[in-house]
């Protein structure tokens, strides 16, 4: 028998092009970053880096969910910011400063406001973008009405948020300063098993491929295509409130006019990882490689001493010729089996 | 009947917004018999299958399955007594792999909600093992060919513990020998005792296999046979209510000087060396299985793959053709195997798809399109082919397929093309509008045109061609002329060697 590679045996799949891809990237800026400045290579980066990725390593996750259902939501952002927001307003209003009610109510929030993604959806039979971004101005307009949009500095955070960010799993002291690696790392593990155990070892899981992949089949034999998307959104709505109480807890600030905006590149992460857009397919590893893509770009540049506009710039290429490149192979892969339709 | 009865249907009757789509269709189907539904598009096959699969709920009519009378049957419901479906799509999922799209309904309908991946892949193993054929269980279903998805959605019906299996058109997609694999594999799984309907426009796999023919016609059962009771030539009289033979192409022109010439064309891969004339008033078939090089050429021919060396005359000018567009002005047209991906636009109006072709002659002075210009152009393809439907505004999808391939062929005779080259024209189309399109082309040879068939059905190759090129493996194989072709016993020499080229490759070396 052929010994497997590590890979092999983990993921039991062989790596996709897109992911060897990515991880290529991401190696060769490392060298080239670290050659140019060698303190970039230290801990202290890759904890820095874990404390600002956690909170859209854990949306993407949701977004990579809706994407292999064939969807496309862009309202992750805005129930970030509604749910995490109505959670620490109504800590504030029962006087309750409590992490596990936080988290709780902002998943419930969040779950809610997806399910009303889905029913829209699936009963209007509407294009998923449109009906999000018609959500999105919706619930973060709502919110602004009905709550406010008034911040909170660091006196004024509930407690509870701000021990939640300040917990660290390890803390490693240098001679001036020592740096820490947040507890984020952890939930943001715990998001990434849970949505793999749902993806692959549940029959729900599989659904979402089926649905994805053709959804006239997916009803003819059986798959109940609502109950599948009101988890699809539901999920991602769950997934966007945990984040949103993970962004105001890192930050130790709260503002509820903050993330929304900031979707699309999200999305563009997760599409470079692998997804496509026509659905049925995508992978965890690709969305985590792409988030860590953007991550890497976002911290390093101070790093090469150039300013924030090359951070557009080196995205903006890595997608495009990813694209270029999978789409191509794609491409030439059908002009030899002779199909000429584009996908 | 060979057994007592496991679904039997009586009076059923339904309308769709007043049209009449079944009208009191009775049917009885026995255990462990293979019946044949026939009838043209159109004639309520589909919908009769929808109703027993419960997909539509019949107007009036009364169904029992089993000795039991069923009311209210959903798609759920019909699965539970046994009901399967294999739709001409198939549905399978491309990005799953093989073990999952055949166990996911068994899985589903057992109410796992977790994946076991061992009893998963034990559904799948076992399933393929019942029609014997080995597939690569974690291979996404994506990497097959169209005859081994087949072979995926039967082991998915037959995970089911299927007792009535309908198959809608399974063949079309096929070449002769994947289809003589799953008629074999079908009449294997009749020896075991599952039930099979089966839908075809074939009329010799029709006979091959079936017990029973039940015939449609216009919504109605016209008529329930034992197979031994017809021959073709009645089934199709039924099928249709007129007489229907296919008249022999001959060429009649004189005119020796070739439109199109092949020299030594050859693209590595798909086919090699082929040389080829077509004069004026030809209609040269271009045969062989699936995958034996005859699809290559045509796409080469309009500029869609490149072919490696060799030479292509057009009317005695040596040319490459790099693109569509450039075959285009040197007067050649393609009719596309594949008529809903390639050779339509299935949602838009019959008027936008007859002048897609044709778009330079409707544009006004200022580049603007003339929308009055396209509905006549549109009108007179209509008339001139035949298409039943007059309503040129009408979405093409909601034409049948005879009707959408005249329209296809109706969208480049407006260009007039010096060589027209019809790739499988006739898949999936009834016996109607087959006659119809093969009397067209007949007409368009006569009045100077060089037309290519590629076809694998020798019933249509003899009946259309003049001259016939045999391909095997990206070469010709054999070529035979106006004087073979008019032999007597020709096509059942052509049946052979389609069906064995490798015997011609051996007989071809002895010789030698």
């Amino acid at each position: 028998m052929k010994r497997r590679s590590v890979f092999r045996r983990v993921f039991d799949r062989p790596m996709t092009l897109m992911e060897r891809y990515l991880l290529a990237i991401i190696v060769a800026y490392v060298l080239v970053v670290t050659l140019k400045n060698p303190q970039f290579f230290r801990l202290e980066t890759f904890f820095d880096m874990v404390r600002n990725g956690s909170g859209i390593m854990i949306l993407a996750l949701g977004v990579l969910v809706v994407l292999i259902s064939g969807g496309i939501d862009v309202s992750f952002m805005a129930i970030a910011i509604v749910s995490g927001y109505s959670s620490v307003k109504l800590m504030k209003l029962l006087g309750v400063d409590n992490l596990i009610f936080a988290l709780a109510v902002a998943l419930i929030i969040g779950g809610i406001l997806g399910s009303i993604n889905a029913f829209l959806i699936h009963h209007f039979r509407l294009p998923t973008l449109i009906v999000t971004l018609g959500t999105a101005s919706l619930f973060h307009g709502f919110m602004a009405i009905v709550l406010g949009t008034k911040t909170y500095t660091e006196v004024d955070v509930p407690h509870s948020l701000l021990a939640f960010g300040a917990t660290n799993i390890v803390t490693i002291t240098g001679d001036k300063s020592h740096y820490s690696l947040s507890v984020f790392l952890l939930v943001v593990i715990a998001v990434i098993v849970l949505t793999w155990f749902l993806l692959y070892r549940t029959m729900l899981g599989r659904a979402v491929f089926a649905i994805g992949s053709n959804e006239e089949s997916a009803s003819r034999i059986g798959i109940n295509i609502l109950r599948t998307k009101l988890f699809v959104y539901s999920y991602s709505g769950a997934l966007s409130g945990l984040m949103g109480i993970i962004y105001f807890s890192g930050l130790a600030y709260i503002n509820p006019v903050t993330l929304v905006g900031g979707e699309l590149m999200v999305i563009a992460a997760v599409v470079i990882g692998g997804a496509k857009l026509t659905g049925g397919e995508g992978t965890i590893l690709g969305a985590v490689l792409g988030i860590i893509i953007i991550e890497l770009f976002d911290s390093t540049l101070v790093f090469l001493g150039l300013n924030a506009s090359w951070e557009s710039v080196f995205f903006g290429s890595v997608l495009l010729f990813s694209l270029c490149v999978i789409y191509y192979r794609q491409r030439q892969l059908n002009k030899r089996s002779l199909v000429f339709s584009s996908n | 009947m060979t057994g007592k009865p496991l679904l039997s249907a009586k009076d059923i009757s339904i309308s769709f917004g007043g049209v009449k789509a079944l009208v009191g269709v009775d049917l009885e189907i026995g255990e462990g018999e293979i019946l044949c539904l026939a009838g043209e598009n159109g004639s309520g096959k589909s919908t009769f299958v929808k109703i027993i699969s419960g997909v539509y709920a019949p107007d009036s009519g009364e169904i029992t399955i089993g000795g039991d009378a069923v009311h209210g049957l959903t798609p759920r419901s019909a699965n539970a007594a046994g009901i399967q479906v294999i739709y001409q799509d198939l549905s399978l999922f491309d990005q799953l792999s093989i073990a999952e799209n055949i166990a996911v309904s068994r899985m589903m309908h057992d109410g796992s909600k977790l994946v076991h991946r061992r009893s998963m892949r034990e559904i799948a193993r076992q399933q393929l093992e019942r029609v014997g054929v080995d597939l690569p269980l974690d291979a996404p279903v994506s990497t097959l060919s169209v005859a081994n998805r087949q072979i995926v959605a039967i082991c998915r019906a037959l995970s089911m513990e299927a007792r009535l299996l309908f198959m809608d058109e399974p063949t079309t997609a096929l070449t002769g020998r994947e289809v003589a694999r799953l008629l074999s594999i079908v009449l294997d799984l009749k020896k075991r005792g599952l039930s099979i309907v089966f839908i075809s426009h074939k009329l010799d796999e029709v006979f091959k296999i079936a017990d029973r023919i039940t015939i449609f016609r216009d919504g109605q059962n016209v008529g329930d046979f034992s197979a031994s009771e017809l021959d073709e030539l009645s089934l199709s009289r039924l099928m249709t209510g007129r007489e229907v033979t296919y008249k022999r192409y001959h060429r009649t022109l004189t005119d020796e000087k070739p439109l199109l010439e092949l020299t030594g064309l050859t693209r590595t891969g798909n086919y090699q060396d082929i040389n080829l004339t077509v004069r004026p008033g030809d209609i040269v078939g271009l045969t062989g299985l699936l995958g034996s090089g005859r699809t290559e050429i045509a796409l080469s021919l309009f500029g869609l793959i490149k072919p490696d060396s060799g030479e292509i005359r057009v009317r005695g000018e040596v040319t490459t053709i790099g693109a569509p567009w450039e075959a285009m002005q040197l007067g050649i047209a393609l009719l596309p195997e594949d008529r809903n991906g390639q050779g339509l636009f299935g949602e838009q109006s019959v008027e936008v798809n007859v002048s897609v072709s044709m778009l330079d002659r409707i544009v006004g002075g200022i580049g603007m399109l003339n929308r009055k210009a396209e509905k006549s152009l549109a009108r007179g393809v209509v008339n001139d082919m035949g298409v039943n439907n007059k309503n040129t505004a009408l979405a093409v999808s909601n034409l049948s397929g005879g009707n959408q391939q005249k329209v296809v062929i109706g969208k480049w005779l407006g260009r007039e093309p010096s060589v027209f080259i019809l790739d499988s024209p006739t898949v999936g189309i009834d016996i109607g509008s087959k006659a119809d399109i093969y009397d067209k082309i007949h007409r368009l040879a006569e009045s100077g045109m060089g037309v290519i068939f590629i076809s694998d059905e020798p019933e249509e190759i003899v009946a259309n061609c003049n001259r016939i090129i045999v391909m095997h493996e990206g070469e010709i194989l054999e070529k035979f002329d106006e004087v073979d072709v008019r032999q007597e016993n020709f096509k059942d020499e052509l049946i052979q060697i389609i069906s064995d080229p490798s015997y011609r490759v051996r007989l071809a070396t002895e010789e030698k």
